[in-house]
């Protein structure tokens, strides 16, 4: 087991390798970037200047700046140097910490993706807490009460939960919750005056703001695992060894318990590391709805703005807690199941 | 019911709701059990011998299946109409259940040791944990698995599937039941294990006085364990008979068939084994009359109407027109 789990961690390295050059070398070749901008900056400003002078003779519209200033951009961004070289040198300082400084608001990175942290975590966590302590329940009752009217209205909200957008949700929640009843706020994470609130009432503020929000991340979540749950708990109660439980005289309740639920957790165990991403969640769409700053803005805006040490910095943090996370899904199903044995 | 039986199955009728409409899977289905005996119930997969067992216990699966009439006595106490809580006392206690397939029959998830004492923990509430890991440890010595101790702390995916049946023995005897119910025990093993288990069972129930219902489709395992035979045949009974009785004389063209399709050592090498020609009618399109008839060498006419139940002898029944003025009605 543990020389398993160690060569599973000696292939993070080859594998994050892999996607950090793949990534790295798409942002090199795919057009727009800071020079761009910048670029675009300049010819902003001199047609304002222009726009006041009216009657300037025409100059180079296309490029206002000159080669020996884009070589010296050039040279500031790396970009002067091969791609596997400005690799290597990115990889170096990656290794030390430095994740560098946005090209577009000139910030560190990390200090960027730090602070958008809290919000990513409050959600991913309390929406895990929410997905796991409605679908385990809800998938047992539906296995015991398969093809009632329970199961079947159930099954019809999980649907239509599961088919409609989370933004949509968010957008006719707001309409409704907010416009016309104004039972909860447009948006933002927090009021105007949380820092005069006391610590009591910092939580109710923070709870107030994110019920709605909160909402449209769950509600199209619940579908996949109830299911999941629900199924394999009724392969389970039509096993033999529940069966066999039966016939030892344990009630149904027990059987299902005791025998039948542990062997239907496996399959669920598969995917729980993997939460352990909750640190980087945030659907940009969502977030643009709510007018809530988090994560998946800053990686949104990050790509539509070539704003490349965000993008990779993201990238280097979300690929490290997949690969860890897929590790930790396998020491939790050899935590269910005696009969996975790693070698 | 004399004093002699412990079991009495009278009229038992289970059926199952399919797409293709609710239909019997068994019918009127009436035997007796003797008091530290073992009687066999033989016939062809899907005949309804495991659906009589299961009834037996009232653990057919529910919506689907159902008990739709008849009497479980056992010592004159009916259990189709007890309620769940006393139902559930006897599971296990009373009447114990071993089963088909050792390698799913067991939980998968835990170990052994725990298994076997959660049957204790139901019945023999009164037992120290102590008392109770001791008696696991007896009864994997009784059915002679070596290296008890170390089994008990095993998986059952790390067990050979002749060690699993044992264990399944071990915990269906761990509360001294009076009935045991065991559902083709045998039938997933390699012959030489088969052996094995059989002798075992046979001791244990010396030991314990155990009367023993014992599905099988082997003719071969029926004359080695069982004192009377049950032949069934889609759902129904055909013939009831002590089993060298059945052996030496049978009276309905299926039991017949069943012991010609039996290899003989004075066959020629390389003929052809007899068969019985034709497939098992499906449930939801039995014929009617005899549902033997579409297969049966001896088919008249009258085969159209349900044959009566003739007593050959004394405990010597069969259901078939060909016994019709040789012997008397039921």
């Amino acid at each position: 087991m543990q020389t398993y789990f160690i060569r599973r961690l000696l292939l993070i390295i080859p594998t994050f390798l892999g996607i950090t050059l793949l990534v790295f070398t798409i942002t090199r070749l795919v057009p727009g970037g800071p020079i761009e901008r910048i670029i675009m900056q300049v010819q902003q400003m001199n047609a304002a200047e222009r726009g006041s002078r009216i009657n300037f003779t025409k100059t180079n519209q296309s490029q206002p700046l000159s080669d020996d200033q884009l070589n010296q951009l050039k040279k500031y961004y790396g970009f002067d140097k091969p791609i596997f070289v400005s690799y290597f040198i990115w990889l170096g300082k990656i290794l030390t910490g430095d994740f560098g400084n946005s090209t577009r608001y000139y910030d560190p990175v990390l200090t960027m993706i730090v602070e958008r942290m809290p919000i990513s975590l409050y959600f991913g966590f309390f929406s895990l807490i929410i997905i796991y302590s409605i679908c385990i329940p809800l998938g047992i009752i539906k296995a015991i009460k398969h093809k009632t009217i329970i199961d079947n209205s159930t099954s019809v909200i999980v649907f239509i939960g599961y088919a409609i957008p989370g933004w949509v949700i968010g957008i006719l929640l707001l309409l409704l919750f907010a416009a016309k009843f104004e039972i909860f706020p447009l948006g933002g994470f927090t009021s105007d005056n949380f820092f005069d609130l006391n610590f009591f009432h910092k939580i109710l503020d923070i709870l107030w703001h994110t019920a709605l929000p909160l909402f449209s991340y769950v509600f199209g979540s619940f579908a996949v695992l109830t299911f999941l749950m629900k199924n394999t708990l009724m392969d389970n109660l039509a096993s033999d060894f529940v069966r066999t439980a039966m016939s030892k005289g344990l009630t149904f309740k027990s059987a299902i318990f005791k025998h039948a639920l542990r062997n239907s957790l496996i399959p669920i165990a598969t995917g729980f590391g993997n939460n352990i991403s909750i640190i980087l969640t945030g659907s940009f769409l969502i977030e643009t709805v709510f007018n809530i700053n988090g994560m998946g803005l800053l990686g949104y805006e990050s790509i539509v703005d070539r704003d490349y040490p965000v993008v990779m910095g993201i990238l280097v943090i979300s690929s490290l807690l997949f690969l860890t996370g897929n590790i930790l899904s396998d020491i939790c199903v050899a935590i269910v199941d005696p009969r996975v044995q790693f070698k | 019911m004399g004093k002699d039986y412990i079991l009495e199955i009278k009229g038992l009728v289970t059926s199952f709701n399919t797409e293709s409409g609710r239909i019997n899977a068994v019918e009127d289905i009436t035997f007796k059990l003797k008091k530290g005996k073992s009687l066999g119930l033989v016939g062809e997969s899907g005949c309804g011998k495991s659906v009589t067992a299961l009834s037996i216990l009232r653990l057919i699966p529910k919506p689907a299946g159902n008990i739709n009439s008849g009497e479980v006595l056992f010592k004159n106490n009916d259990l189709l109409k007890i309620n769940p809580d006393e139902m559930h006392k006897i599971r296990g206690s009373k009447i114990a259940m071993i089963f088909q397939e050792p390698m799913t029959a067991l939980n998968p998830v835990h170990k052994i040791g725990k298994q076997i004492t959660e049957m204790l923990d139901l019945h023999k509430p009164e037992m120290t944990k102590n008392e109770k890991n001791k008696k696991a440890l007896d009864l994997l010595n009784k059915v002679g698995i070596p290296d008890p101790e170390r089994r008990l702390n095993e998986y059952p995916h790390q067990l050979s599937g002749g060690i699993r049946q044992r264990v399944m023995i071990a915990m269906a005897l761990s509360c001294d039941p009076e009935v045991l119910i065991a559902d083709e025990p045998t039938t997933a093993l390699d012959v030489t294990i088969q052996a094995q288990i059989l002798d075992l069972i046979k001791v244990l129930q010396k030991e314990n006085n155990m009367s023993i219902i014992f599905i099988t489709h082997d003719l071969g395992v029926i004359a080695q364990m069982c004192e009377d035979v049950v032949v069934m045949y889609a759902g129904k009974i055909a013939e009831i008979a002590p089993v060298t009785e059945l052996f030496k004389n049978p009276m309905h063209p299926y039991t017949k068939g069943l012991l010609e399709s039996i290899p003989k050592l004075d066959n020629i090498p390389k003929t052809k084994l007899n068969t019985i020609k034709g497939v098992v009618p499906a449930l939801n399109e039995l014929p009617k009359g005899c549902r033997f008839q579409n297969r049966c060498p001896y088919v008249m006419d009258i085969c159209k109407n349900d044959p009566p139940v003739f007593i050959v002898k004394n405990n010597h029944k069969a259901s078939c027109f060909l016994l019709q003025g040789k012997f008397r009605n039921e």
